[in-house]
């Protein structure tokens, strides 16, 4: 208490708190207020629409798709998290190793995130077509199956190929991070952990992993974050099909919303999205501190 | 954000507009999907903005999958256009809803628009309750694609083609070509409307109906279907695939025949190399039913548009003769049964889209068309990839689709 405090200061904290309460916290007012609604295209103008409690989250509960679909979130979130930090791992060790051109080939990477969802998902299901498509061309050529896969028209297989399509395309960008945190590390480490005897793959576990670990919690916040809002890829590679096979919650509260115009269902759906999101940004500001006060 | 931006800066310029000197013409805001441009809408637009002064459209072109999302913002927001394109089954969700302007009235004292030449189709998506809310704008309807080459290559007479369910089965049979990646016949079974419109067709050509899924005739119409894929006649990506895709493969050479609508057209003519040509949809042998699905775009005036007067005489002026005659340039045709091209472009194809709308019935109209489309989205799919028998499928779909249909029947 020895300074006195500015009045500038309030006007400081005035401008974010007015933002983030006009542009996020009003929108998510509005989307849970409507969840509590009964809301139609006749009514979606008035602020005033009919209550109808809990209603919406039963129909959701008790909607079997949802079920589904909130599984399919859950694979798609996990096995994205998984997928992207190991093969993340893999690349920018390798690009770490500093051969040459090793920059502008890791930049050239970065390029299929910069690629907007709809063509990546395009893109995706021209590879993926069953007859076609190169992926199946490739592995019947490498002899690696003996009929061709179904991959976007077997309900089983869906998901599976989502996941792929999505880790690629999210991959590079995990990379960079993860790239970032390994050129943190000091070198002196490496040096010193050499001169005791460490081969490489000590060296791995027991330099690199335990420095690099608060950026993995981070990187996977962040994946699991990217994730829960993948939709524009997912709308244009299956539009959630077959059979919802490849449908997760954003997808599903939009077409509740826009396809069947029953807008009260779909922002319930988005609520539990929002409430799987906001645990997970909880855990990755948390890390953040962590990473601050270390 | 953007979205908001743009629609204010367009009430703006209305108001601007407005207060202007009276002789600065009245904007008619009008949304609408056609990015060809050999569309008869963008003929219309500059032919209705040179033709007077008194109003002057301002089009906005909005991809075809965003014009729904799109209206509901706009609705939402207090922000609608003046004039609107929207797809034939939705309209009743629109208007059973109050969001579309009622337009009886007008029709009734209109010079132009006279009702008793439209086709009926068209006429009963724009009702609700005896009022009519749209005015169609062009109709489709879907028929048979057929790679004549490949008929000949397989010692069919491409003069004769498939007139029955068996004879396109027989046909597919012999057109099948695994070797050189060719399949039988394609259809759209995506995850979406498209595969409801694409599959009524046959559910009404087997004397079935939506209100009876857990009929045999349902059965029978989906089961065809499943066939179809079984067999290898059809791929199984059919139920990935949208109707584009469904035509793309036609002109790739990946199938010898492909179910699709008129709109097509011109993409056949720009990049298929083969002669290609169309037959109506056929019959199940033992019913002799012809149907297929209509499809098609109206014009309509949201609730809340400042400009009714002009956007009726926009109405008006698309609605004429002339105007029509320029829509099969696109490939659509014409929502009126008193015109017919004389020197029409694609002749053959012409000939039989013409002869298809006539056996062509509306989805609906009925205020919740989607939440009846997707349980038989469903059950096409759940038949399709083997996870339920059809009558399984159907049964399950038609148990979710009449309570709805209890309460507002079609």
């Amino acid at each position: 208490m020895a300074r006195t405090r500015s009045p500038l200061l309030y006007v400081f904290l005035a401008v974010p708190v007015a933002y983030l309460l006009a542009f996020i916290g009003f929108p998510i007012v509005f989307n849970v207020t409507m969840s509590f609604q009964e809301v139609t295209i006749g009514n979606l103008a008035m602020f005033f629409r009919p209550f109808v409690g809990l209603d919406n989250y039963r129909e959701v509960i008790a909607d079997p798709t949802f079920r589904k679909v909130l599984i399919n979130s859950l694979i798609f979130v996990f096995a994205n998290v998984v997928g992207q930090i190991s093969i993340g791992l893999c690349v920018a060790l390798f690009f770490a190793e500093n051969f040459a051109g090793a920059h502008y080939l890791r930049g050239l990477l970065l390029s299929a995130w910069m690629l907007p969802g709809l063509v990546v998902g395009a893109l995706w299901k021209w590879m993926y077509a069953t007859d076609y498509g190169v992926a199946n061309y490739v592995l019947a050529k490498l002899r690696i199956v003996n009929g061709p896969v179904h991959w976007l028209s077997d309900p089983a297989m869906g998901l599976t190929a989502v996941n792929i399509a999505h880790i690629w395309y999210i991959m590079p960008f995990s990379m960079i991070l993860i790239a970032a945190g390994l050129t943190t590390i000091p070198q002196e480490q490496y040096e010193a952990a050499a001169l005791d005897g460490a081969g490489a793959v000590r060296r791995f576990r027991h330099v690199t992993l335990p420095a690099l670990s608060p950026t993995l919690l981070a990187v996977a916040c962040l994946v699991t974050i990217y994730s829960m809002r993948a939709f524009d890829m997912i709308v244009s590679l299956t539009h959630g099909g077959p059979l919802d096979s490849t449908n997760v919650l954003p997808l599903l509260s939009y077409q509740f919303s826009f396809e069947q115009f029953q807008f009260g269902v779909g922002a319930a759906i988005g609520t539990f999205a929002f409430i799987l999101v906001i645990v997970v940004a909880l855990v990755y500001v948390r890390t953040l501190n962590k990473e601050v006060s270390l | 954000m953007s979205l908001r931006k743009l629609l204010l800066g367009a009430i703006a310029a209305i108001g601007l507009t407005a207060t202007a000197a009276l002789a600065e013409p009245k904007t008619v805001t009008l949304w609408h999907i056609y990015n060809f441009e050999s569309d008869m809408i963008h003929y219309g637009i500059k032919a209705f903005n040179e033709s007077q002064s008194e109003y002057r459209i301002e089009p906005r072109l909005v991809p075809y999958t965003n014009i729904n999302p799109e209206l509901i913002k706009a609705i939402a927001t207090g922000t609608p256009p003046d004039l609107t394109v929207i797809n034939d089954p939705v309209v009743a969700s629109f208007s059973s809803q109050g969001q579309l302007t009622d337009l009886t009235d007008r029709i009734a004292k209109s010079k132009i628009i006279n009702l008793d030449v439209y086709y009926k189709g068209p006429l009963a998506s724009s009702q609700w309750k005896g009022r009519r809310y749209s005015v169609a704008r062009e109709v489709n309807a879907l028929a048979l694609y057929y790679n004549a080459d490949m008929f000949r290559a397989k010692g069919l007479d491409p003069d004769k083609p498939p007139k029955t369910w068996s004879e396109v089965v027989a046909a597919a049979e012999k057109l099948r070509d695994p070797a050189k990646g060719v399949y039988g016949i394609g259809f759209c079974a995506h995850s979406s409307e498209q595969a409801v419109f694409q599959w009524l067709p046959f559910l009404w050509q087997a004397g079935g109906s939506i209100d009876k899924l857990d009929q045999p005739e349902a059965t029978q119409a989906l089961q065809l279907w499943v066939d179809l894929v079984q067999k290898g006649l059809a791929s199984r990506d059919v139920i990935n695939q949208q109707q584009r895709e469904v035509t793309s493969t036609f002109i790739a050479g990946g199938s010898a025949m492909a179910v699709g609508g008129p709109w097509e057209l011109p993409n056949l003519q720009k990049d298929a190399k083969f002669d290609w040509r169309v037959a109506v949809l056929p019959v199940k042998d033992d019913k002799n039913i012809k149907a297929s699905s209509l499809g098609g775009f109206h014009f309509a005036i949201p609730k809340g548009a400042k400009e009714v007067d002009g956007a009726f005489k926009v109405i008006e002026f698309m609605s004429n003769a002339t105007l029509f005659n320029e829509g099969w340039k696109a490939g659509l045709l014409a929502p009126r049964s008193d015109i017919e091209l004389k020197d029409p472009q694609w002749p053959q194809a012409y000939g039989v889209f013409h002869e298809q709308i006539k056996t062509a019935i509306q989805r609906g109209p009925h205020p919740q068309w989607p939440d009846l489309s997707r349980p038989i989205q469903i059950a096409i799919q759940e038949a399709l990839t083997g996870t339920k028998p059809a009558n399984v499928a159907l049964q399950e779909a038609a148990k979710k689709i009449q309570p709805i249909l209890a309460k507002t029947p079609l």
